[in-house]
């Protein structure tokens, strides 16, 4: 019997669709992550932070030279060095602009003198240049933004820590019981807590106990009063997947309700949780500065970029780098945090098409 | 529909009632008591606790205290287990209860009734608060319109990238910094306050209250704007709009009247938060703006520890906030025949 080869397999040019198909999922999500840039970019900038405010005590000591709590009451309110001179020009031409018109003029001179001041501070050695100038209390604005961002990054990962584990597990059991009384309980709870005033309950309780203005005690409190979202979102989701074949097949040969929620459900949900939660953590930031910014947040001795800015009010017309500073490292991180989630939105999903 | 409004009310009703009780459980769990004040004077004396404790009758049973600062003591038997002492010793002093709208007297402004302080601070807070809901919805919803007729265009890239940025900071930072530079530098803008002492004309307020009101109405901008795109979207595709295209009604007609007639109805429910986000909002946006409203007051007496001021402007918020979302689901039921009141749902 002569053997026949089957001349029919072309060999055919792989597309990209088919490439997709022979990778692994998270092999999937890193080539579509690889390829974009922005997501990358922010990447880049969630590391910066995390990395400049871990090591914080190092660059406060080694490189800008100063405490985060030594105050200096003769360098109270004091501009930026680099902007001595620089400064009281701007002010000048700020009082122009409100008597009769702007004088431009005043811009090469400034210019010119921030440009000598910052070549200045880069050859000073520690201890001698405050780059983003001083508080009411002549503490190093820049040393405390970075130590205040220890506080406010581990309030975020926190709070998005406690938010999931609830907002998840509420989720999934109201999901998979869906319109029984379990379901029913736990819709009560999130309708309750959606008619309150979330943020009056919040304040009254950090200002009454003091247990939660400490980190630990902050994230917790803001953690049990956030998951209402993310059980929602998760609800939705889970009743649609609950009634798909494999979840039927899986119930009917008996596996648990556990092994089904946490094996078959999870895993399909898995992208939208890791979303989420990194939306949290940026959102948690923002809470945190705001309730510190109230005084009902971290209290005064631990610098955070919330309680950075409650000092400011009575003088932020004379020292605006105590209201710009902390929120330029809120706008840094969160822009990070929100880009990376909006990139891993999409990432996590490589099999859609582009 | 009407059994639908009556089973609204009722868990309206318990809502109201439950924040009334963790109000008071704030209130009784206080580390050192209300009365914690006398700790830091170093004049009081064990004695003067004890007489201060029988004076606010802090010394009965929690549940009669829970009671009586419900429903007034006027009621209650004249005895020292019902009545406190000021109650005993001035019939006309009794606590009336929160039912009466009677919160107590405040213990930081000195004399004066609680209900008196919140009452005084409670225009400036709606005025600020519904200012910035006019601004909020004339600027997000030809936004959202613009963006959903532009959709994968430039404008809406650039409107999606200019709410993510704004997202980025706490909206009550972008005021301090709005407030600096126009306020601060250019003196565009009054740095505080509602109005310049001395000069209460309309024109004056209106000053004082441009950029609050901005800033506050940048929140709902964006998420106005987000519904409304979205929404717009999603009528966009139905069949209907493809027959009154087909039909050969102009553009115009089309938009107006069969898109964003059918778009604006989901965004009613956007509105049933509003209350509770007006009164959250408040908290910051007057503390930056120096606003006398509600929020700030809040503020003082958390800080004060004048627990009769903050009960009352919890368990007001709450009443405000179930009472919003209670009016905009049963106002949807009108504006929306096809809403159908489903039990089950």
């Amino acid at each position: 019997m002569a053997e026949t080869t089957l001349p029919l397999t072309r060999q055919r040019q792989k597309s990209r669709a088919d490439e997709l198909k022979e990778l692994t999922y998270w092999q999937a999500v890193w080539l579509k992550l690889r390829r974009d840039k922005i997501t990358l970019a922010a990447m880049l900038l969630g590391l910066f932070m995390i990395v400049i405010t871990l090591t914080a005590p190092w660059i406060a000591a080694n490189l800008l030279g100063f405490s985060p709590t030594d105050t200096n009451l003769r360098m109270r309110n004091k501009p930026p060095t680099w902007a001595k001179e620089a400064w009281p020009e701007f002010q000048q031409f700020a009082t122009s602009c409100q008597s009769a018109s702007c004088d431009w003029s005043l811009w090469p001179q400034i210019f010119s003198h921030s440009a000598a001041g910052i070549r200045t501070c880069l050859q000073a050695g520690p201890g001698e240049c405050h780059w983003f100038g001083t508080d009411d209390a002549g503490r190093d604005v820049l040393t405390r933004g970075l130590y205040g961002g220890r506080i406010s990054l581990r309030i975020g990962g926190m709070v998005a820590a406690v938010t999931m584990t609830l907002g998840v597990t509420l989720g999934l059991i109201s999901g998979y019981y869906a319109a029984t009384w379990v379901d029913d309980i736990i819709n009560a709870i999130i309708l309750t807590l959606s008619s309150i005033p979330l943020l009056f309950l919040l304040i009254i309780l950090a200002g009454t106990f003091p247990i939660f203005r400490t980190p630990e005690g902050l994230s917790f409190m803001l953690g049990i009063f956030g998951w209402m979202g993310v059980a929602r979102l998760l609800r939705g989701q889970i009743f649609s997947i609950r009634e798909r074949e494999y979840i039927i097949a899986s119930r009917a040969i008996g596996a648990s309700i556990w092994r089904i929620m946490f094996r078959h459900i999870m895993p399909n949900v898995s992208s939208i949780i890791i979303v989420v939660a990194i939306f949290d953590i940026a959102s948690a930031i923002i809470a945190e500065a705001g309730l510190s910014f109230l005084g009902v947040g971290i209290g005064p001795p631990l610098p955070s970029w919330g309680n950075m800015m409650t000092g400011s009010l009575g003088s932020f017309t004379k020292a605006p780098w105590l209201v710009l500073t902390p929120g330029l490292f809120i706008f840094l991180t969160t822009l990070s945090i929100y880009l990376v989630g909006d990139g891993l939105r999409d990432a996590l999903d490589p099999w859609i098409k582009e | 529909m009407t059994r639908y409004i009556i089973r609204r009310a009722i868990q309206s009703f318990f809502l109201v009632w439950l924040s009334t009780i963790i109000a008071f459980t704030i209130y009784q769990a206080a580390p050192g008591g209300p009365l914690q004040f006398l700790d830091d004077d170093p004049k009081s004396t064990a004695a003067d606790a004890g007489r201060l404790q029988r004076l606010y009758g802090l010394d009965r049973p929690i549940l009669v205290q829970y009671v009586v600062w419900l429903a007034g003591e006027d009621w209650t038997p004249a005895t020292p287990q019902w009545r406190s002492g000021r109650c005993l010793a001035d019939e006309t002093s009794c606590g009336r209860g929160i039912l009466r709208l009677d919160f107590g007297r405040s213990f930081y402004f000195k004399g004066r009734s609680t209900i008196e302080v919140i009452a005084e601070r409670i225009p400036a807070t709606f005025i600020l608060g519904f200012s910035s809901l006019i601004i909020s919805v004339i600027g997000g919803v030809p936004l959202g319109v613009y963006a959903a007729l532009n959709r994968g265009k430039l404008p809406d890239h650039i409107i999606r990238v200019a709410t993510v940025l704004v997202n980025t900071v706490p909206h009550w930072w972008l005021g301090l910094l709005l407030l600096i530079i126009l306020g601060g530098y250019l003196g565009l803008v009054p740095l505080s306050g509602m109005e310049t002492v001395g000069d209460g004309s309309l024109l004056d307020r209106l000053h004082h209250l441009v950029l609050p009101a901005t800033v506050a109405a940048i929140g709902g901008w964006i998420s106005f704007s987000r519904i409304l795109r979205f929404e717009m979207l999603e009528v966009l595709n139905q069949d209907y709009v493809r027959t009154a295209r087909a039909k050969g009604l102009s553009e115009r007609v089309v938009i107006f009247r069969h898109v964003l007639r059918n778009a604006i109805m989901p965004f009613v429910t956007g509105l049933n938060g509003i209350f509770l986000l007006i009164l959250s909002g408040s908290v910051l946006f007057e503390t930056v703006f120096s606003w006398p409203g509600m929020g700030r007051l809040f503020i003082t007496a958390v800080n004060a520890r004048d627990y009769p001021v903050m009960m009352a402007l919890f368990v007001i918020g709450s009443f405000l906030g179930v009472l919003g979302l209670l009016m905009v689901d049963i106002l949807y039921g009108f504006v929306d025949p096809r809403v159908k009141y489903d039990i089950t749902q």
